[in-house]
């Protein structure tokens, strides 16, 4: 809660620093406002305060993927210098933009009232949309910016309606009166609901990119500057299947029986079609939109697993998520930088000339491909040990199917840059900000990988 | 008793026009049955004993909202008449898909029962005062959020429309 306030005011600064032309200050505000914000956020640690009638409650569950999302920001931000070198006005909207964005997603994990959940969707998604056009001069980028515009605000409209049907059924939007009802009417839960629940989950599988309705994420996340790509597929990921566990874990699931073959079918979809489709790029900014997709459909297997810990499960798995994909999109924007293209060549021989980022981007594709001892084997582990324990076999046979699938198109930039002779470019120039970052998350990788229980017993 | 007639009067009107929308072939007609559907929308609020929401509705969305449509079909000269193409499979699909979700929403809407629901004209919840009371003190937060929200909204309208490279 005062987090989000914090947020709020560094971005207002920020803003007023821009409209006066200060160019200087605006970073260094946000590196200090962000890391006052993560503290102040942890301070409310084993509290669980519910603030202003129970629209916002501040419980481990929300402080924890604040703390990631806090975090994932600042990552962003160190890139930010470095991305954005060849521009040179201030650049306030777009960090004010992202701050707002952050909002929406701090929002988002700690709802205790569909209102603000929906609020919280619409304040990320208005950011992320603008954003997604913020490379205003090129032609991909307003595509991805009105293709996302319009399935997004149509996937709104879809919860928005399936809020109304649970209102209309229940009564209220509060998340414990919502449960209450369902315990009540547990023999007969009305069709209203049934299908009201049906809508907000069509709208929630749009925002976290999950089967069957992915077709925006590969165009948007390709056309979108790569730096709002990053934070896209990790920030207004992780918040959206927050959000959405939340919203199944504490209104919903005694009423299980409505929407786990569903949420099945959905994972099931998403995992294939993620995975299968990412087996065919040659661009591996378009790849990593459908190894997001099929992330998406590995993270709703928490949801699917409700019961068992899943909550401690999905935390692990969204840092996992999280630090390998901003790793890889780091080493990306790197050489898109030095070759102008996104295409898989492009990483020929880079072990031979930045052998750190080459480790880096070796480093996150083995954690997210799931090889031990890295983190991201730890949370898959944990997350189909969960899905056994309640009974999902098949569910969890297709994700190992998924996996190994994805193990060939992670490895093939990794065989690129080491197996393959250099092409005629040079080293590439990394400044000092960015090896900072790698080696943080490259380590990050390897010591959550070895400890993971910390983290799921966290929450 | 007459306030159920002009319940199903302004129902009436609200579907036919809604769906004139969609098969009207000049644009501007469209918007035109656009604005009525609104106008008879608010009709049902005022039913409903909502008077701050009709008079809001009718003034964002019959004012400013309409007012900008029809000022982009002029503008753009978009008054032509014909409709986009569209290939026999793509209408069979859409055809299959609408009428799926209209089937469920009817089914829905068919096992509803008024059991938790107030009898709206008895609350004074749509009352200019009550509104405002509810709206910052129930839903203070929710309220004060929207403000990012629209701030979000307008900073990335003045950065899409300011004129600089890069």
């Amino acid at each position: 809660m005062y987090a989000i306030i914090t947020i709020s005011i560094v971005a207002i600064i920020v803003l007023f620093l821009g409209a006066i032309q200060k160019k200087t200050p605006l970073l260094p505000i946000i590196f200090v406002g962000l890391p006052v914000a993560f503290i102040i956020n942890l301070l409310g640690w084993n509290q669980s305060i519910h603030y202003y009638n129970e629209m916002y409650i501040a419980d481990n569950f929300s402080i924890a993927f604040n703390a990631v999302l806090i975090f994932t920001t600042l990552l962003v931000f160190i890139f930010a210098p470095v991305y954005y070198k060849p521009v040179k006005r201030p650049l306030e909207d777009i960090y004010a933009l992202i701050l707002f964005a952050l909002i929406g997603a701090l929002t988002m994990t700690g709802f205790g009232n569909i209102l603000m959940l929906f609020v919280g969707i619409e304040t990320m998604s208005l950011s992320l949309y603008i954003l997604a056009g913020s490379k205003k001069f090129d032609p991909n980028s307003n595509e991805a910016a009105m293709k996302y515009f319009l399935t997004g605000s149509f996937a709104s409209g879809f919860l928005l309606f399936g809020i109304a049907l649970i209102y209309g059924a229940c009564g209220s939007m509060n998340l414990e009166t919502i449960k209450e009802f369902v315990v009540a009417h547990h023999n007969n839960i009305p069709a209203m609901l049934n299908i009201g629940l049906l809508l907000v989950a069509i709208g929630m599988t749009f925002k976290i990119g999950a089967a069957p309705f992915h077709f925006w994420a590969p165009d948007v996340y390709e056309g979108s500057p790569t730096l709002i790509t990053t934070f896209m597929a990790t920030v207004g990921k992780v918040a959206a299947i927050a959000a959405f566990f939340r919203l199944m874990s504490s209104s919903f699931s005694d009423m299980e029986s409505s929407w786990v073959v569903t949420l099945t079918i959905f994972a099931i979809a998403t995992i294939l079609i993620g995975n299968l489709s990412a087996f065919y790029q040659d661009n591996v900014k378009r790849m990593f939109a459908y190894s997001g997709i099929a992330h998406a459909g590995y993270m709703l297997i928490a949801i699917i697993a409700l019961k068992q810990q899943a909550a401690g499960v999905l935390l692990l798995y969204s840092i996992s998520y999280t630090i390998a994909t901003i790793t890889a999109f780091a080493v990306l924007i790197l050489v898109r930088e030095e070759t102008g293209t996104f295409s898989i060549n492009a990483f020929k021989g880079l072990a031979k000339h930045n052998p750190t980022e080459a480790f880096a981007m070796t480093i996150a594709m083995l954690s997210l491909a799931g090889i031990p001892p890295l983190v991201g084997f730890a949370a898959k582990y944990n997350l189909f040990i969960a899905a056994i324990e309640q009974g999902h076999l098949p569910l969890v046979i297709v994700a190992i199917v998924g996996s190994m699938i994805s193990v060939y198109y992670y490895i093939r930039p990794v065989v690129a840059m080491y197996f393959n002779l250099p092409s005629a470019t040079s080293a590439i120039d990394s400044s000092s900000n960015y090896k900072k970052q790698i080696f943080l998350a490259a380590f990050l990788m390897i010591v959550l990988g070895l400890i993971p229980g910390v983290i799921i017993n966290l929450i | 008793m007459l306030s159920l007639y002009v319940f199903f009067f302004l129902s009436a009107v609200t579907l036919v026009s809604a769906v004139m929308v969609l098969l009207s072939k000049k644009p501007i007609h469209s918007v035109l049955y656009l604005t009525l559907t609104f106008f008879t929308l608010a009709g049902h609020y005022i039913m409903l004993n909502a008077q701050f929401l009709a008079v809001v509705h009718i003034i964002v969305y019959a004012g400013a909202i309409m007012v900008l449509f029809l000022f982009t079909v002029m503008l753009l000269n978009l008054n032509i008449e014909g409709e986009f193409q569209k290939s026999t499979v793509m209408k069979f699909v859409a055809a299959i898909a609408g009428g799926m979700i209209f089937l469920v929403l009817i089914g829905t809407l068919k096992s509803f029962d008024v059991t938790t629901v107030g009898d709206p004209s008895m609350t004074q919840i749509g009352l200019v005062k009550n509104l405002g009371k509810t709206l910052y003190s129930q839903y203070l937060m929710p309220f004060e959020l929207s403000s990012i929200l629209f701030l979000s909204a307008m900073v990335g309208a003045v950065m899409l429309g300011k004129k600089d490279k890069n």
